[in-house]
């Protein structure tokens, strides 16, 4: 049997909900989405908060560009494979 | 009831703010506690609170509005956060005990150097006193926007730049003027701004808090639960978390948010003309009563309280008496305001202070009127 392709996503951490949810807003002005998940503990070395905003490959670059262009506030952001999957954003 | 309070709490609140608190204690979970739909709901909710009260006083960001339970916990957290052993710190005769009494504590504590700034019998600052009180090597001034018991408003610009010229950060306690009157930190010269969400900007007891300029670092009053950096032995640094530990009043702050889309939907300049035109109307129906003594200045900018008092009945009694026999809602005593009232000459009597809101009417303040002339009449 073949496995599937892998998903590369991303993870932005932030120091807190405020921070997310600012970048989140801005992200949205600029027509990017971004979902907001609960950061994996392999992820939270260095004491990010529990929540992240989980990006798609594609959308990558511009959101780096967005946060570049804001001067956003984050953490660092973290490349993961198969976390985004259909129907998981609809509260966002 | 005529309700005329409104300094101490705004009873009339906006049905938006109603509609939003029930709405939020029908869906909300826990703000910054999970990424689930109800939590979402909350945190989103905050968030957009922070944003909206940083527009209306002008806050360098929404990061930086911490939410508190009211403008004493809000005060506490900047006096406390800011102020260190020996630090000389100046503020004045008009303040409320939520400022007064976390200075006398930490003078007692921390050994602070406390200066307060003298009101004249009419109440009225001097501002020759801040020029000679606040000498370099002062740490912090801090003053009410607007007295609680005169409603004079206070030149806070004008400290605010005898303050920056010494070194000195400048908190405002904007109690009585947040939803009033236009609040502008930059504009008031305010390092850090202290609010309250149940008076002027009439939303739920429980919410208030404090703006914090741009480098001004406030040391957290409480730690402990924040829902982020949980493996962290100390309280994140980030800003708003480092100052609000313990799951927040995310109800009220619901309401909150509603209560700052009313004000700006109407404009806080509409509001201010309307409740100047009714402190207008009642006070020129009752300052030339006979034995009436009505305290302040209403030569300049005033908030709509008007505190008086009759012959030398005391305070208490006329109050009991309007509530009693007119229906009409009034504070008598001290306001918690004991400086002053010493400085106007009224320790023993108190005073009564009538206060308008929004949804103060004309009538109302005629029926107030009616009342203490037949309170003031001979017989």
């Amino acid at each position: 049997m073949d496995t599937p392709a892998q998903e590369i996503s991303y993870y932005i951490l932030f120091g807190n909900y405020t921070q997310g949810l600012a970048l989140q807003a801005l992200l949205k002005q600029e027509g990017l989405t971004a979902r907001i998940a609960p950061t994996p503990r392999n992820l939270e070395g260095s004491q990010p908060c529990g929540m992240s905003l989980l990006v798609k490959q594609e959308d990558i670059d511009a959101v780096r560009a967005c946060i570049e262009k804001h001067g956003a506030e984050y953490l660092r952001i973290v490349e993961a494979v198969n976390q985004i999957r259909p129907g998981r954003n609809r509260f966002c | 009831m005529i309700y005329l309070d409104n300094a101490a709490t705004t009873m009339k609140k906006p049905p938006q703010v109603i509609e939003a608190v029930v709405n939020a204690m029908q869906t909300f979970g826990n703000s910054s506690r999970g990424t689930h739909e109800s939590s979402l709901d909350a945190a989103y909710t905050v968030y957009g609170a922070r944003v909206r009260l940083a527009g209306l006083f002008g806050c360098p960001g929404p990061e930086r509005v911490a939410f508190t339970s009211n403008v004493t916990e809000s005060l506490n957290i900047a006096l406390h956060g800011l102020l260190d052993r020996g630090d000389r710190v100046v503020t004045t005769d008009l303040e409320h005990n939520s400022v007064l009494r976390p200075l006398y504590k930490l003078r007692k504590e921390r050994g602070l150097d406390l200066a307060i700034v003298p009101a004249d019998r009419q109440g009225k600052l001097d501002l020759n006193d801040f020029d000679r009180l606040i000498t370099r090597g002062t740490k912090l001034v801090v003053c009410t926007h607007a007295s609680n018991l005169t409603g004079d408003v206070q030149d806070v610009r004008d400290i605010a730049d005898i303050a920056h010229a010494r070194g000195a950060l400048v908190v405002v306690d904007a109690a009585q003027t947040a939803g009033t009157r236009k609040v502008d930190m930059n504009d008031l010269g305010a390092d850090v701004l202290c609010f309250t969400g149940h008076k002027g900007l009439m939303g739920p007891q429980g919410t208030g808090g404090l703006c914090i300029g741009e480098n001004v670092d406030v040391r957290p009053f409480k730690v402990g639960g924040t829902g982020v950096q949980s493996y962290s032995e100390t309280q994140p640094e980030e800003l708003p978390t480092r100052l609000e530990a313990g799951t927040l009043n995310g109800h009220g702050v619901a309401g909150l948010s509603a209560a700052v889309d009313f004000i700006n939907e109407i404009g806080v300049e509409t509001i201010q003309r309307h409740e100047e035109a009714l402190t207008q109307r009642f006070l020129s129906g009752v300052r030339d009563l006979p034995g009436v003594r009505v305290y302040g200045d209403f030569s300049g900018p005033h908030t709509a309280v008007v505190a008086l008092n009759i012959r030398d009945y005391p305070s208490a009694d006329v109050s009991d008496a309007l509530s009693q026999d007119y229906g009409i809602a009034t504070r008598p005593g001290a306001h918690c305001a004991p400086r002053l009232h010493r400085a106007l000459g009224t320790e023993g009597q108190g005073a009564v202070r009538f206060s308008f809101s929004w949804f103060t009417m004309e009538e109302e303040i005629d029926a107030a009127v009616a009342a203490l002339r037949e309170l003031t009449s001979p017989d």
